[in-house]
């Protein structure tokens, strides 16, 4: 299975309306699979999965077409902070975060959406969830 | 080598009991060990500093900005969990002093004082670790509850509470409490539990001392007021933490062994979660008793997701299992080893306190005192008739409703007068659609703080089914509030 790099599209109040991603699939005939979406006419924000081999090429078509692009943030759990109560749980809506069979919480972060979401960092009574910026290729400039 | 006695977890106890029957597992079984960890917000620590050269007479004391309280003589000071740091709120508080305290770190104390012929100083600053304090107390007036309610939301929006985040209209649901594995649960007629009952407190050993305030056991809400030395505890079992926009509070490990003197007791320690029910309750209202949804046992609490109504809903536990399955575990290696002996209790818990609600002197406000009849139109007609509504019954919201009267939208002045600034002919293009609202019964303060969190001035008064009863302004609350 192929690592799909997961990339965080911006959209402006003025770029919003134009269907810049369906242009993107196009003219790059490359698959772009949305994993969260949250678009209203104010602007809005895309967490997308692109093959690796075609990240940069499509960072830069987005950018062209004024959107702005960035890694986004993942969840962080600090081991030592964390007693395993499990407040997050209930929270996370694509289900990253499970028990296992002695009540430890574990986080899966492939399935982990990151910063478009966050609920459950201020729902942690330890503090030990955190959003944190992903080390990746020239993204994050 | 025979074993000199048998002690098993309150888990393994339900397996045997499941396995070979009460029989068996009364003449095989001498202690059973529970335990459980939470918040548990009525805790604090008394500790003594000693006295300083010259002497002072504390006032006022904090520490790392926390203030502690000083009910008595000089130097004794009471550092409650859920005090905040005045730097760092809802963020820092009491009980990460006590769990700092007890990993050994270095604290600030900082005091002033009135001054006395005896006692001059009125200034005193200085850094301690535990080591420095001569008593260096748990003293917590109501821990370890036998149950708790299950937590959820009816409101349409995320509330934060003191049984943690609980998004809208009933999306998930928290609970706390280690259910079949739980102290009181494990003994719910307090024959072995009572004052001078030894137990594992926060990784060392302590003591019950009385009933816990609130201590409520018909209803099976009893609790436990314990104290220990917190130099022989562990901050693996004193945690700090904080509750966003809540405070702050502290995780505390609790574990009680209970000797199986009677067949009963052998029965009663099989509880299983599937025997214990608690209500779901809805924190979306704020008053005392809150609506309650329906029951639910804590072996669907702890799987991780409840039904309500027809939906299903996951459900979060605030207190960590894995922890109270540890102190279970410790506890009952420590009886094997002889390294904690059982105590008998010197006076039972009572089983007759009630918890009586709060008498109240002074008349609570309720949202139906200060409701007016609401101006209203429906989202067809013209803005201008609108606008002549507004200026005929000099009001600043119009309520929008559907030929029902259930509420639809609101519109105010101001975005009429934006309307006609922007050349807008039609009243569906301005009106407020996501609108805040209020029912009769809900305590004026908790509306007025409504508005003030939304930077709003009215809320339509509606009942369940949406129907608009009137409008409350905040003009009319701060008439009657005198503000």
């Amino acid at each position: 299975m192929i690592n799909l790099v997961r990339i965080l599209l911006r959209f402006s109040e003025k770029v919003v309306e134009q269907p810049i991603t369906a242009q993107v699939i196009l003219e790059h005939g490359t698959p772009i699979s949305i994993v969260a979406a949250h678009v209203d006419s104010q602007g809005g924000e895309i967490l997308a999965e692109v093959p690796p081999t075609h990240v940069d090429k499509l960072v830069d078509a987005f950018r062209e077409k004024g959107v702005t692009v960035t890694v986004p943030k993942l969840i962080e759990v600090d081991s030592e902070k964390c007693f395993d109560c499990g407040a997050c749980f209930s929270l996370c809506p694509v289900s990253a975060i499970a028990f296992k069979d002695d009540f430890s919480v574990v986080f899966d972060e492939k399935t982990c959406i990151g910063s478009p979401c966050g609920l459950c960092v201020d729902a942690c009574p330890a503090k030990a969830i955190r959003l944190v910026e992903q080390q990746s290729s020239g993204l994050t400039k | 080598m025979k074993k000199l006695v048998e002690v098993l977890t309150a888990e393994e106890m339900k397996k045997l009991v499941d396995s070979s029957g009460v029989e068996v597992a009364y003449k095989e079984v001498d202690v059973v060990t529970t335990g459980t960890f939470g918040a548990m917000c009525s805790s604090g620590a008394i500790i003594n500093l000693g006295h300083s050269d010259p002497p002072i007479k504390i006032q006022r004391a904090w520490i790392n900005d926390v203030e502690v309280c000083h009910p008595g003589a000089a130097v004794d000071l009471y550092i409650g969990a859920t005090a905040m740091s005045e730097t760092r709120p809802f963020e820092y508080g009491g009980g990460h002093v006590i769990e700092d305290l007890i990993s050994g770190k270095e604290v600030e104390v900082r005091a002033t004082a009135y001054g006395t012929d005896c006692y001059p100083r009125t200034k005193l600053r200085t850094t301690i670790t535990k080591d420095d304090l001569n008593q260096f107390h748990l003293l917590n007036f109501r821990n370890c509850y036998q149950r708790y309610d299950c937590a959820t939301n009816s409101r349409d929006e995320i509330i934060y509470t003191y049984m943690g985040k609980l998004l809208p209209r009933f999306r998930n649901a928290t609970f706390s409490g280690s259910g079949a594995l739980n102290p009181l649960m494990n003994d719910p007629d307090y024959e072995t539990i009572g004052i001078g009952t030894r137990i594992f407190l926060g990784g060392g050993q302590g003591y019950v001392i009385g009933e816990g305030t609130q201590h409520d056991p018909e209803n099976r809400f009893g609790t436990l007021m314990v104290r220990g030395d917190c130099k022989k505890m562990s901050s693996e079992f004193i945690r700090g933490a904080a509750f966003t926009k809540y405070g702050t509070t502290i995780y505390i490990g609790i574990g009680i062994p209970i000797p199986i003197l009677n067949e009963g007791l052998a029965k009663k320690t099989a509880i299983l979660d599937e025997e214990i029910v608690t209500d779901i309750v809805d924190y979306g209202i704020p008053r005392r008793s809150r609506p309650t949804l329906g029951n639910v046992s804590y072996k669907e609490l702890k799987s991780g997701a409840i039904t309500i109504g027809d939906k299903k809903v996951r459900v979060s536990s605030l207190s960590s299992l894995k922890t109270a399955r540890k102190i279970a575990e410790i506890l009952k290696s420590w009886i094997e080893n002889s390294s904690f002996h059982l105590s008998i209790p010197a006076e039972s818990l009572p089983t007759d306190t009630v918890c009586n609600h709060m008498k109240q002197t002074e008349e609570i406000a309720f949202v139906n005192s200060v409701t007016q009849a609401a101006v209203t139109c429906t989202e067809y007609e013209e803005i201008e008739t609108v606008a002549k509504r507004i200026i005929t019954h000099s009001v600043n919201h119009v309520i929008v409703t559907d030929e029902q009267g259930k509420l639809r939208g609101i519109v105010t002045s101001w975005d009429i007068t934006k309307a006609v600034a922007k050349g807008k002919r039609k009243l569906s293009d301005i009106i407020i659609r996501k609108v805040v609202t209020t029912k009769p019964d809900e305590a004026l303060e908790a509306a007025s703080r409504k508005m003030a969190q939304h930077q709003i001035s009215a809320l339509p008064v509606i009942d369940r089914d949406k129907k608009v009863l009137g409008i409350i302004t905040s003009e009319d609350i701060a008439r009657l509030l005198g503000r």
